[in-house]
């Protein structure tokens, strides 16, 4: 759930429908929802307004905004096109939020969901669209304080960001696995390696998008959507990957934010060179039929993060994540030399040849204290980058 | 009738009183009679119609249950029978000290030292502005130092107790916290080297002026360290289970509450050092966020309306504008200290000037301070006695609204006191 209102307003749909602004092929935005705790107990803490407050002061890189909750925060990146400067840009708004929280004794922590917090014990931000959000979900709302990263990636027409949504969620399961990070969730080990998506999934129009390749379909369906009154604007769906025709991108959205800010813009660039393999190629032309095991897929990254078994949707072979996401790698790995993402590239590699996710290294490091508040505060040293 | 048969009879008698032995013997022996209970039990009472009727937090039930039960007030308790409960008020203390010792985060200072500076300016400023007050009042400059230090102190137990009840959370929260935690600190330490003062001028004998601070506070701080020592000692062979690291440490506190008055210590120092360096040297986290519960609540009960009880209400209406302006005064200190540094130390105005009202409750270590210098030093006199009294009795009752209203203003607060 991004919050770019002002843009959002000027965008909303008007007669002629969703105009699908132009951007620069393959360019990239990261946008990453992060927790506040507390230093005495690292439970979840009311801090986010008193934070921008300080940010807010003077200028820094990217943009820091509030989330649905007084305990997220969400920092985004401006459009990027290589790993270097997004790295840059990424380590430069966590040292301005860093230097805001220290001031106010509040942790900042990557990770898809706070591992012991009660959700009634949040707040929502009081701003008008997350009221509307808490009272039209109810609990819901309050449970979703789980915290993704979003990564955008530009598309120079509408019709190839509905041909590259469509051609990415195959890749789906890959940065499910590859960024889970939500092992736990209100104080117990819930056996899966993102249970982050769970949450989402409870939302009506959580899912993937309807298979529509053409720009001008898409703007049928969401009119008609509409006119059923079913949807306001784009933001009420909760897809995994969805067109964002203001920002002129497509939206991967269901990364768990991971625990540093290197992992996320790796994850960043995989997408981007995936997404150039993609275009350039087209390997496979999308279908509805290509949807077949996506559901069983998506649960398997959820469950058993990159030990997941997934089904290949145009051979039916099964084959492990790990393994699915070193065969991409070699697909793609041209198309990364030419982006310059070799660097980012090599840290998704090294973790399918068995450095595993962030799901796993949470686990070790809560069997070695059996401590939730003290995984939370080792999360937080990650994300600072001190070892922790 | 003859004599023999009324004797039979008064046997029978006999022999029925026997049967009923299981009956208490008449009058009552009521000597033993736990009244610290019945104490709770009105002043739980008092504490939810406060809640539910006027929609005050309910410390505010819990201590005019105190006073107006209490010796100064109905009489109901004597100032006797409260004697007996001083050693349940010692255990209530040392939770409320310790509870708030280790909920301050020392590095946090280090991190953000403008707060230190706040804390200092904010503490001097409200010494300086009642000492200005006093000093219409009372010809002792030293005298008018020694209240003035102890206005420096806000309430522990009060900010403590409200932040709870409130469930508040966040920078208004955590820095009244924070500062309360200070400005008790600072206010111990003045008042008793104004104490070794006064008995350098009244008794002779400089070295006490130099010594006796120096003691409290380093005879505090060892003792604070030796019981950490311990409580992580049983925090590695008990773990992170929450029960037993609870019982551990209510059983510590108790022990070292004893420890610091038997070695004359100050339990204020002591125990809030005690906290602090519990949760300071716990580099494992082996220590969980205590929170004293139902249990603990009991003991805030009493503490709130054992200490209502102590305060002289019949010297109220005598210093009621001498007090309010020592309240206004204290006041202005308070905020302006606050408001002074808050952009550096990443707080604005308007939520700094909250933390200033946060920090206005005066309660029962102000009562204490009062009564110890009141019997150490009869020249304190009744003038500057009563206005003090006067102020704490108005703080008593007004302090636990300020912190509401300030917390709530800050929208920190979850749910109603």
């Amino acid at each position: 759930m991004g919050v770019h209102d002002v843009v959002e307003r000027l965008a909303e749909a008007g007669p002629q429908g969703l105009a699908f602004r132009q951007s620069a092929p393959l360019t990239l935005g990261v946008e990453l929802e992060l927790q506040l705790v507390n230093m005495r107990d690292c439970d979840l803490t009311r801090a986010a307004s008193d934070l921008l407050e300080i940010t807010e002061r003077k200028p820094h890189a990217g943009e820091i905004k509030p989330e649905i909750t007084e305990s997220m925060i969400e920092i985004s990146t401006s459009v990027q096109s290589r790993h270097g400067p997004l790295v840059a840009e990424l380590r430069e708004i966590r040292a301005a939020l860093l230097a805001a929280a220290d001031k106010l004794n509040v942790l900042v922590a990557g990770g898809g969901a706070h591992p012991f917090q009660r959700w009634s014990d949040r707040q929502i931000y009081d701003k008008p669209r997350f009221r509307h959000i808490s009272e039209l979900y109810g609990y819901l709302a309050k449970q979703f304080t789980i915290f993704g990263q979003h990564i955008h990636v530009g598309c120079p027409h509408g019709d190839d960001a509905m041909y590259l949504l469509h051609a990415m969620s195959r890749y789906v399961p890959h940065f499910i696995a590859l960024a889970a990070s939500s092992p736990h969730y209100q104080g117990v080990d819930t056996a899966f390696d993102s249970s982050r998506l769970n949450s989402v999934f409870a939302f009506p129009l959580s899912g993937r998008a309807p298979c529509v390749l053409r720009w001008d379909d898409f703007n049928t369906y969401f009119d008609r959507m509409r006119r059923a009154g079913i949807v306001e604007s784009m933001k009420d769906f909760y897809w995994d990957i969805r067109p964002k025709p203001e920002y002129g991108t497509i939206e991967i959205r269901v990364c768990d934010t991971p625990l540093t800010v290197e992992k996320a813009a790796a994850l960043a660039v995989y997408a981007q060179a995936l997404a150039r393999y993609l275009l350039v190629e087209r390997p496979h032309a999308p279908h509805e039929d290509a949807y077949l095991p996506y559901n069983y897929n998506r649960f398997q990254a959820c469950r058993f993060g990159l030990e997941g078994e997934i089904i290949d949707p145009h051979t039916y072979a099964k084959r492990s994540l790990a393994e699915d996401v070193q065969l991409t790698l070699r697909a793609v790995a041209v198309h990364a030399r030419e982006l310059e993402a070799e660097e980012g590239i090599a840290m998704i590699s090294a973790m399918v040849r068995g450095e595993g996710n962030d799901a796993r290294w949470m686990r070790e490091a809560y069997a070695a204290t059996q401590s939730l508040p003290d995984l939370v505060y080792r999360q937080a040293a990650r994300w600072r980058g001190t070892p922790g | 009738m003859g004599a023999a048969a009324r004797a039979a009879l008064q046997q029978r008698k006999g022999d029925a009183m026997h049967d009923l032995f299981f009956l208490p013997d008449w009058p009552l022996e009521i000597t033993q009679f736990p009244w610290f209970a019945v104490l709770v039990l009105l002043a739980v009472a008092a504490g939810e119609a406060v809640q539910r009727y006027a929609r005050l937090p309910r410390p505010i039930g819990w201590i005019v249950a105190g006073m107006l039960l209490g010796p100064y007030g109905l009489g109901v308790f004597g100032t006797e029978m409260l004697g007996r409960f001083s050693g349940l008020l010692d255990i209530a203390i040392g939770i409320v000290l310790f509870e708030l010792g280790q909920r301050v985060d020392l590095g946090w200072l280090r991190r953000n030292p403008w707060l230190l500076g706040t804390s200092v300016l904010e503490a001097a400023l409200s010494f300086a502005a009642v000492y200005g007050v006093l000093m219409l009042a009372q010809p002792s400059a030293l005298l008018a130092a020694v209240a003035a230090a102890i206005g420096m102190a806000t309430s522990p137990a009060i900010s403590l107790v409200l932040t709870k009840e409130l469930r508040a959370q966040g920078q208004v929260t955590e820095r009244i916290l924070l500062l309360t935690t200070l400005n008790c600190i600072y206010a111990v330490i003045v008042v008793s080297m104004l104490f070794a003062w006064l008995n350098a001028e009244y008794r002779g004998g400089w070295l006490t002026v130099v010594s006796h601070p120096l003691y409290l506070v380093f005879g505090s701080i060892a003792l604070a360290g030796a019981f950490a020592a311990l409580a992580h000692g049983a925090l590695r062979l008990l773990g992170r289970r929450v029960d037993a690291q609870y019982i551990t440490v209510l059983a510590l506190i108790v022990i070292a509450v004893a420890a610091a008055s038997l070695l004359k210590l100050s339990v204020v120092l002591s125990m809030l050092a005690f906290g602090m360096m519990t949760r300071h040297f716990d580099r494992q986290r082996r220590f969980v966020s205590l929170e004293f519960g139902r249990l603990g609540q009991i003991f805030m009960v009493l503490l709130f309306a054992l200490i209502a009880a102590r305060i002289d209400l019949a010297l109220v209406p005598a210093g009621l504008a001498a007090g309010a302006a020592l309240i206004v005064a204290r006041y202005a200190g308070k905020v302006l200290g606050v408001i002074a540094l808050g952009r550096w130390s990443g707080l604005g105005t308007r939520k700094s000037a909250l933390v200033g009202l946060g920090l206005m409750p005066m309660a029962g270590l102000a009562v204490m301070l009062v009564h110890e210098t009141a019997s150490a030093f009869p020249e304190f006199g009744p003038q500057l006695l009563t206005v003090i009294v006067a102020a704490v009795a108005i703080l008593e009752i007004l302090g636990p609204l300020l912190v509401q209203f300030a917390l709530v203003r800050a929208g920190e607060s979850h749910g109603r006191a």
